[in-house]
């Protein structure tokens, strides 16, 4: 076994050429695998995390009101029962948001924009204000309670300066028309399209635009140490809350027509129930459509990787081809020293092997090189793609399972392409093989 | 005895305009039963003049079924070509716009605006004045000459699209001359004027009514209704299927 894989990696040396190409194509077709395997990987990741930051949370609770005329009404009213639950338990948790919202129309001077306007606690959310990049004005001016935040872009489009007034159209959480007046505190860099959506403001002052009581508002967030602990959590967090009573609406939606979380937020359209009933979501739920895409990413990867590796193996098989007619004499030699047909055969097929694997770790190292040097280019957070980065750099990751899956299909894939020459080689009868000049 | 008189005097002008007022919960049920046809069904085409600051002028033509005993309409556009198809389904309380071109189906409500002008799904609709405001001031004057009550109305709940209401109400016939709606913040958000009453049936209903933006100034909606009738409509109108049919 020892000789034949000694003669094997000989016999790669002897054509140094031949076995480069043939690595280089096999490492190139791995290098794009693995990058894409790589940038899916950290794909879901980023896009978690920089949701997780955009939404102020991992784990969402909302409640939402039955009304008398069969409207959904969604606020909060008191939420010491859901504290108490949620600090009943050991959860990772670093610290809750509370939140309201609401889609209303930005008016200034004859032009109006519909946005996305977000209540936030700007006292105790300070950890927000690093995830935004100032362009004008200051997060200091949020001092002023009617103080609002825009995007550069909603800025430009309404012609709004520091200091503006602006009206706002909106209706209220029972869907009553308000009206209501900010001024532009700040405006940040448009990081894009989910990012020039938002508009941020007070809390209070978007509580008392949405007509909503003291203390109530729309969403608790519970933002966690780490999103790994998400699905634990917010099991053992709907069970605190059923413990006590709470009204829940359950976790398993059906989604037969929808996606998951519309599934999860049509619940309840159809029953009745008095006061509030809870909603527990997370960002998993609503970012399984991203999964699904990072499911589609993986499986195109694949799908390249054998498409690649098909035409790859035609080059091999060829090649081998090549090889055994180059060495009839050479085969017909050791055959008639002794060795087997099996040895003969292993030797073809070790070095099939052994150029799949140059090229699997050739491949590799090229992907990392190429990883590496993506991963120090700081792209900004005010790009588009932001929301696929890591504080705006590229990160990658891969994992064992798929490394290992590549190199099965790189392994198998040769030595399937290379049986064949290698079998015909191995068949060969000494003396014919003697007897034909190469 | 002149201070018998005097008091005399007095207590009957206090008592001709206390007695002068109507039961004005009577004048809103009039105006809803002006505006409702419970005991048919109606059909008319509205034309939406929309104007915005800065914008071409945009023209929505449209076909309006309505059968207000099971409070239900449907609206499905004509013009403009682009939005030909499209649709307004009322049931119960939600609304249903149908998109012929993704031939899907989206949630709407009665407090959103048609086809982005000033005027709302709800005002194509029943009227309910009765049942969901109530009368907290009320006052006589004249407008354009017509003498009118000038009647304040508060939302009785808080899931009607205005939280106030003013309206200017012709004395003699009970017909809505100019309307004021307001926000929670009792702030001015709209003006409406009814400029001309057509016939249909024993029924007056506003043909030209125009919408005012009070918050985006320069922005205004003309609606225009034509071709009334109240011949019975078939129950397939009503329908879901009706919309998608209607985009074929």
């Amino acid at each position: 076994m020892i000789q034949e894989m000694k003669i094997a990696f000989r016999n790669l040396n002897r054509q140094k050429k031949r076995s480069f190409l043939l690595a280089g194509a096999i490492g190139f077709g791995i290098m794009i695998v693995t990058l894409i395997n790589g940038f899916s990987g950290a794909f879901i990741e980023n896009v978690s995390e920089n949701f997780s930051h955009l939404l102020a949370g991992h784990i969402f609770v909302e409640g939402v009101e039955k009304s008398d005329r069969g409207r959904n009404n969604y606020f909060i009213q008191n939420d010491q029962v859901l504290i108490e639950g949620i600090e009943s338990l050991d959860l990772p948790l670093r610290f809750l948001t509370k939140r309201s919202d609401f889609d209303g129309n930005l008016v200034y001077n004859g032009q109006t924009i519909r946005q996305t306007i977000v209540g936030a606690d700007w006292s105790q959310e300070n950890y927000f204000q690093d995830r935004m990049m100032l362009v004008d004005g200051s997060f200091a001016n949020m001092s002023d309670p009617q103080g609002l935040i825009l995007s550069q872009d909603i800025t430009e489009r309404l012609g709004l300066g520091i200091g503006d007034r602006m009206l706002v159209k909106l209706k209220t959480y029972t869907g009553q028309q308000n009206l209501g007046e900010f001024v532009l505190a700040a405006v940040i860099a448009d990081p894009g399209l989910i990012g020039s959506m938002s508009g941020y403001a007070n809390l209070d002052y978007v509580n008392e635009l949405l007509n909503l009581g003291p203390g109530e508002y729309k969403i608790l967030g519970l933002y966690l140490e780490n999103m790994s602990s998400i699905d634990d959590s917010v099991a053992s967090l709907y069970a605190a809350l059923e413990e006590r009573d709470i009204n829940l609406f359950p976790r398993d939606a059906d989604a037969e027509d929808a996606n998951y979380i519309e599934a999860l937020m049509n619940q309840g359209e159809e029953e009745t129930w008095e006061g509030l009933r809870y909603r527990l979501y997370t960002l998993n739920d609503i970012l399984s459509e991203v999964q699904d895409l990072v499911t589609v990413l993986n499986v195109a990867s694949l799908i390249i990787l054998l498409v690649l590796f098909i035409i790859i193996m035609v080059g091999i098989t060829n090649t081998f081809r090549m090889v055994m007619l180059e060495r009839v004499r050479e085969i017909g030699t050791i055959r008639a020293l002794g060795v087997q047909q099996a040895g003969v055969l292993w030797m073809f097929l070790y070095e099939a092997l052994f150029i799949g694997l140059l090229g699997f770790a050739a491949g590799l190292t090229l992907a990392g090189l190429i990883m590496a040097g993506l991963h120090t280019i700081n792209w900004g957070m005010d790009m588009p793609i932001f929301i696929l980065l890591k504080n705006g750099h590229m990160t990658f990751r891969l994992f064992a399972w798929q490394l290992f899956m590549n190199l099965a299909i790189v392994a198998g894939l040769t030595l399937f392409a290379a049986y064949g020459p290698a079998r015909k080689a191995a068949a060969l009868e000494p003396a014919h093989a003697l007897r034909i000049q190469g | 005895m002149r201070k018998l008189a005097f008091a005399v005097l007095f207590l009957a002008l206090l008592y001709v305009p206390l007695g002068a007022d109507p039961d004005f919960t009577q004048i809103l049920t009039a105006i809803d039963q002006m505006g409702n046809f419970e005991d048919s069904d109606f059909y008319c085409e509205y034309t939406l003049t929309s104007q915005k600051p800065g914008e071409p002028l945009s023209v929505t033509r449209g076909q309006m079924f309505r059968r207000d005993r099971t409070d239900q309409f449907v609206f499905i556009i004509l013009e403009p070509v682009e939005e030909r198809g499209k649709g307004y389904l009322k049931v119960d309380d939600n609304v249903w716009i149908y998109d012929p071109q993704s031939r899907a189906f989206n949630h709407s409500s009665l407090r959103e605006e048609v086809q982005n002008t000033d005027a709302k799904n709800s005002d194509l609709g029943r009227s309910n004045l009765a049942d969901d405001y109530t009368v907290t001031r009320s006052a006589q004057s004249t407008l354009s000459n017509f003498p009118v009550w000038i009647l304040e109305l508060t939302a009785r709940h808080n899931e009607v699209s205005y939280a106030k209401i003013i309206i200017w109400v012709h004395r003699s016939n009970n017909l809505i001359l100019k309307e004021e709606d307001y926000s929670v913040s009792n702030r001015l958000l709209r003006s409406v004027a009814y400029t001309r009453y057509i016939r249909v049936g024993a029924r007056f209903l506003p043909s030209l009514i125009t919408y005012i933006d009070n918050v985006n100034v320069g922005e205004t909606t003309i609606t225009e209704l034509a071709n009334p009738s109240v011949a019975p409509i078939p129950d397939d109108r009503f329908t879901k299927s009706f919309l998608e049919r209607g985009a074929d």
